[in-house]
This record gives C-alpha cells, structure tokens and sequence, in this order.
C-alpha cells in the first residue's frame, strides 16, 4: 500500500513499533513503518521467513561466544550494541569507543539491544512479570526516585491487553507478591496458557528456600518461590476467554474481545504447528529455533497487510517541525542499498501522526539530533536497567542445569518493601542455565580441565561431576534514575552513513550499590541453607563492571533492560512525554517503548512497555478521530 | 602379520582414550572425518606426523593396559609442549565442537561432547521436548 496521505508513520518494529502498527491497521488506519534492519528479516510469508531465521539459527550455531546478538546481522549502517564490546574503563581508554557506543563511563553501560526486524525480542528472555503497585510512586511511598502519572490500576486493562499479545503462560494463583492488593489481577483472571513447568532445579532449590527465614539489616523476612509468568508457549489454558483485541470507535477504547474457543497459542511464522509448546532447546536467548518463545514480528503478522507499508533499510535520522505550531512535518530517514554500504540516499516519511518507537537509545537519539521535544531538558537522562549481580555455587546433589528456559522460578521477596526506603529492590530469578553467564560454563570448564593434564574418563566424570551440579542465582536490582546516567551525541562519533553514535555516561548510586551489599548477604543465607559452595568471584582486574562499597568489591552485569530515555512525568517541565505518552511541545509525536518508564520496578520491562504501548495506540486512534 | 592402521584410524582410537567417549559415541557424532581434516588443517605436516606416530607406538606398547596406556598419554601426548598442544586441543574439539577460540562447524556445536557429559543438550539443538526440564535427565 502506497499512498502520500498515512495516518501514522512509524519508526521500528520491535514490540512496540509492532504493536501499534497492528493496532492501528487493524482499526483501518494507514501506517508507514521504517525499519532500519535489513530487508530479509522483516519477511513474514513462510518460505522467506523460515528461510531467514534459519540463517540465524545457522549463525548461532557458527558463533564463537554465543551472546545476545550473535544470530542476527550486526550492521555498519544501523550498527547494534554488543556486550563483547564492553571493555573496562581506565583512563588511557576512556571514553571508550570500541563498538557502537561511545562510553564515558565511570562504567560502562552494560545491556545491548538488536536493531534489526523484530526488534530486541528476537533474543529477550521472554519473562513476563507485571509491576507491582508500589512500583508507580516510589516518591510517594518511600521517597525515593520519582512517582508515574499513571497508577498500576490505570495500567490493569492494557496488561490483560499485553498478556494476550505476547502470549503468557503463568498461574495466576501461584502469583503472590509483597504488599499486592487481592484484586491485583482480575477476578477469575487467567493467562492464556498453564505454567511452564518449573524446573527440577527449581523444585530442588525450593525445598530449603521456600519459607526459608532470612535475616536482613536486622529484620526477619521469609522467602518464596514461585513460577515465573513467561511470553512463550504451554498448554492453553482452557478457562482463558479472549481472542483478540479490538478499536471500539463508539467508546473511543480499546478492548479485550472474547472468543468461544481454546485459546490457540501462536507458532512461528513460517507454520502454525511448529513451536506451539517449547520443546526445551534452552537457547530462549539468542535464540528459539522454533518460535515457542513470542517476537515482535508475530503481533506485525497480525496487522492488516493492505493498510501497512514497510520501508525497511531505511535508518530515521532527524525529526521536522513547523517552529510555529510545533508539528512534526516529517521524519527524514536514510535508505541504504544493501547491507555495509556507505552509500545512501534521504527522503522524508510524512503522515498525520509519528510514533518513535526505535529503542530507548536510538529514540533519544533521535530526539537530540533533531533538537526536538526537549524543553525539560530530560531526553537521553535517567537510562536505567537491572543491575544484576549473580552469585553462583555447586550443589551437593546434582540439580541437572543447561536444562530448559533460562529461568522458571523467581524469589519475590524483595521486590517491594520498606526497606525501599533505604536501598533498592531486587528480584531472585533462579537460573536454569548453571555458570554459563558469569563463567562461561562448560566450555571453560573443559579448557580448566585440561589445563590440570585431565584427560579420558577421568574428564569426562568430572565434567558430569562438575557441570550438573552448577547453580546460578540472580539478584536483579532496580537502578534509581540518574540525570547524569545518560545519552548524549557528538559530531565527532557518527557511524557509516552519518548518523550519531550514542554518547553513554553511566554510574551506579548508592542506593543501588546497598542492595548489592544486602543481596549478598541474603545469597549467603541461601547457599547456607541449602549446603550450596560458594564459587562467586568478583574480580577486580577483568571485570568491566566491579563497584566496590564499604570496602567490598561487587560485579554487576547488564540485564538487556534499558530503560527511561524519555520518561514520562507530570509536567513539561519534568518530562518528555505526558501521561498519553506523547511528546509535551509537539502534539502529533509520540514515543513509544522502555524510554518513557520513569521507574524500572523490579519486573523485566517489556510486558509494561507493551501495556503501555496498547495505551499509546488508544491514545492515537481518539487523536486520529477526533 | 600386523595391518597398517592409517592416521584417521588412529585418530579416531586415540580420541577414545583421550575423551572418555567410545568408539560407537564418537561415530555417533557423525564428526569423526571433520575433526580428523580440522587436525590436518590447523597443525603444520611435521607435528601431525610425529603426533600419531607417538600415537601408533603407545596404543601398540600399552594394548590391553588402559592404566599404563593412560601414565604413557599423560606424559608423551597431554603437555601444552607436547605437538603444540595437539592433544589438548583434539579433546576440546570432540567436547565443545572448538579448535582453540574457532567453531570447526555449527554441526560442530551441536555435536560437542560437553552436553552428553553433563546429562543436557546443546543450547538450540537436540532439544529434548515440552516439560522434559521438570524431572532428572533420562
């Protein structure tokens, strides 16, 4: 569909650039999307599209380190973030421009993201935790960070909406949280598929941390353990009763329409039938060979084709406006001709409406490049992501990891609490996938083997020995946004075709590095109770993100959460975007995405942001009809 | 009167003793040929020749006494001096599908003799079907 008159142009399709593009069209707007990733990916006919992922699964496979982004294509003219480039930061190398960021430090931002169709949840774990209450005025209630203009209640409807969309297998029932409401989730509330099995791991672990007490600055606290709701496929659970989510023109909303039959889980793209359960590959990240687990390029499947047009290799570079009335009058992109050619041309994306939806980074960046929206003087600040700190032993039984999602259980006990008042929260997700992170396990196990001269049998049982009783915790922290934690641009870093190279400053606070030093503590109770040997090393010469506070050293890792480059607040003044998500000085642009949370909460972001993102639809289609 | 055994023979007899894997597991990778051309490919012609010639006289001087063939692998086949680390690097091949840093193939991956040893699968491969996570390995 070609046409000089879209309603909406947008710019990305990862979830959110998805969601609203499925959304819109379906409502029978007509939606330009720009796509700066190659051309082959965003196919979704099934022979072009089985053909393109299984050269990623191909890739994958031919990878040396076997991290996020290995499987898809890294692009000079839309390069993406990779974790192999985070290197220490000293001041001979600093900033560091080694990779697509250019990091200032004191310490280097931590979390990549995939540029490229589909988005980040290509690789995304797929765990789908809402937020808790208290996660929306934590200045309010514990004076701390900043409160939302939305409540977790204002939010409720568009969770069920994302839940749908994403596919969720979780209980409901199983789901006890510190300080929730009972009407937390809906009466007779149900995700569309069962629990996926939590892991033998899990159920081992459980059995002496579950109701475990621990001891935290003084005060009692007793632990749980409980399933984790997850964006990938399981049994449909025969009590869910939606199908689809619908424009309601009269009513001017969006709403969850009920179907008479099963909920029918979604496969991959190139077949119905393949990836209707996870078959257990345990490669959720980088990658699912069968689709079981939910991207963002099955909801763009679902938008209504003859009403959407796809620009792909088209990277958007500057965002014009009329310096009268404040308009956005067009969005200038850069189209490259194939994939590390330097050559480009430029043209100009208009319609009524612009939705950016290119990632928290590459959203700001945007937005500085093109001096818009920026009165506040808050685009690019407060990036934020969890702060995990792992902590890792072996168990006296064998507990049998690599097995499975990369994790299926979660200890909430610390997600909300008065001691928020102190330091931050975290949240315990178990993982399924022993050392693999922190050590890069069992390929170094196999090299520390031989290096001590073991050989034959003797290898081959101390690895079964070694590697199947690996167990790996995390503490995942939530990071307090910081206005000097931030995004910026410079005319001196640009990458193949001109466009900038984000500028990254990034610190931890105080507040954050407490909650490493009360997350160990609580590690320490549950290694004890469950006779697990300590093997956590924190090093201070390699690792690139080692804090130390009261004299102790820690080591956080990136959560693939990045977070709050646009946030959204209560005034021009103190935000970039208002509670409808859109732009505070130009009516007609909105930003979708992690950028407009102003807090993280405790819960992996992308069920929120899709919450949100339905929101933002909502938003749109009462503009466009007004 | 004794057969001539040629070098991929012996590679793949040695591998059995260096890995801890049989003979039918090792075929059963299906990557016997691959690695034995990985061996050729990434070690220059003298150190190959005078590897499985060490080869060919321990595996005759030692047959029969796996403990004595295993004291005659660890002294002449396993230090890093030994064949620049050829026999070092022969078994992180057959268990992580690697040739030092290098992935030989993805089949390579897939095959690598880690995940057999740890009761799992490789990560994207081999998968092991809904729900099988929840209980021990079969």
């Amino acid at each position: 569909m070609k046409t000089d008159n879209y309603d909406v142009v947008v710019v990305g399709s990862g979830i959110a650039g998805a969601v609203i593009a499925k959304t819109l069209t379906n409502a029978g707007k007509k939606v330009l999307l720009l796509e700066a990733g190659l051309q082959a990916g965003i196919a979704l006919d099934p022979e072009e599209s089985y053909k393109t992922y299984q050269g990623y699964l191909e890739t994958f496979y031919e990878a040396g380190a076997k991290v996020p982004n290995s499987p898809y294509p890294d692009l000079k003219d839309a390069p993406s973030i990779n974790i192999l480039d985070i290197v220490k930061l000293q001041k001979s190398n600093t900033p560091s421009t080694v990779g697509y960021l250019v990091q200032k430090g004191p310490v280097p931002f931590a979390s990549d993201c995939f540029r490229g169709p589909g988005g980040t949840t290509l690789h995304w774990l797929g765990t789908t935790l809402r937020m808790l209450p208290n996660d929306f005025k934590m200045k309010t209630v514990y004076n701390q960070n900043v409160d939302w203009p939305l409540t977790y209640d204002e939010l409720k409807p568009y969770y069920e909406m994302a839940e749908l969309e994403i596919g969720v297998s979780g209980d409901v029932e199983e789901q006890k949280y510190p300080d929730i409401p009972k009407d937390f989730f809906g009466k007779d509330y149900v995700f569309p598929m069962e629990k996926i099995p939590q892991s033998y791991l899990d159920k081992e672990i459980a059995k002496k941390t579950d109701k475990l007490k621990v001891t935290l600055n003084r005060k009692e606290y007793e632990l749980s353990c409980i399933s984790t709701p997850q964006g990938r496929n399981s049994t449909p659970n025969e009590d869910y009763k939606y199908g689809s989510i619908v424009w309601d023109p009269s009513k001017k909303k969006l709403a969850l329409k009920t179907q008479p039959k099963t909920y029918n889980p979604d496969g991959s793209l190139w077949d119905p039938y393949t990836g209707q359960r996870c078959e257990g590959n345990a490669s959720c990240v980088p990658i699912c060979p069968v689709q079981a687990k939910y991207n963002a390029l099955k909801t763009l499947k679902k938008a209504t084709l003859e009403n959407l047009e796809v620009i792909t290799q088209a990277v958007a570079s500057k965002i014009n406006t009329d310096d009268h009335s404040g308009e956005v009058t067009g969005i200038e992109y850069k189209i490259y001709k194939h994939k590390g050619s330097p050559e480009y041309t430029t043209a100009t994306a208009t319609g009524t409406i612009y939705v950016l939806a290119a990632s928290a980074i590459e959203n700001a960046k945007i937005l500085l490049a093109s001096n818009v929206g920026n009165t506040s003087d808050q685009v690019g600040r407060n990036l934020m992501d969890h702060l995990v700190l792992l902590t890792w032993g072996l168990t006296k039984e064998k507990i049998y990891p690599y097995r499975g999602p990369g994790s299926t259980t979660n200890i909430p006990t610390f997600r909300d609490g008065a001691f928020r008042s102190e330091h931050a929260a975290w949240i315990s997700p178990l993982d399924n996938w022993g050392w693999s992170w922190p050590t890069f396990s069992p390929g170094s196990d196999v090299t520390n083997a031989l290096n001590e001269g073991v050989f034959g049998k003797a290898l081959r049982n101390r690895m079964n020995d070694l590697v199947t009783r690996q167990f790996l915790l995390h503490f995942e922290v939530e990071q307090s946004p910081d206005a000097g934690n931030r995004v910026t641009i410079d005319p001196q870093y640009l990458d193949a075709i001109k466009n900038y190279r984000p500028v990254i400053s990034y610190g931890v606070s105080e507040y954050n590095l407490k909650a490493f030093e009360a997350s160990k503590t609580v590690s320490d109770q549950i290694f004890a109770a469950n006779g697990i040997e300590d093997h956590t090393v924190y090093n201070p010469v390699t690792d690139a993100d080692y804090v130390t506070y009261k004299g102790q050293g820690y080591t956080f890792r990136g959560a693939g959460h990045i977070v709050g480059t646009h946030r959204m607040g209560f005034t021009k003044d103190d935000s970039v975007v208002d509670k409808n998500q859109r732009s505070w000085e130009h009516p007609n642009l909105y930003l979708v995405g992690c950028g407009n949370m102003p807090t993280l909460g405790t819960s992996n972001p992308t069920l929120t942001m899709t919450a949100l993102t339905f929101q933002a639809a909502e938003n749109i289609l009462k503009q466009l009809e007004q | 009167m004794t057969i001539q055994r040629s070098e991929k023979d012996l590679f793949l007899e040695i591998s059995v003793y260096l890995t801890g894997f049989d003979e039918a597991e090792l075929q059963g990778t299906g990557m016997v040929n691959t690695y034995y051309q990985a061996v050729l490919s990434n070690n220059t012609q003298p150190d190959v020749a005078y590897f499985f010639e060490m080869v060919a006289t321990i595996l005759q001087q030692n047959e029969g006494n796996e403990d004595a063939l295993n004291k005659a692998i660890s002294i002449h086949l396993m230090p890093a001096s030994a064949y620049s680390g050829m026999a070092m690097n022969i078994i992180n091949m057959w268990y992580t599908g690697n040739w030092g840093q290098n992935v030989v193939s993805g089949q390579a991956y897939i095959q690598g003799l880690i995940w057999d040893a740890a009761e799992a699968h490789p990560p994207g491969a081999k998968q092991p079907g809904y729900g099988s996570w929840a209980i021990p390995p079969l």
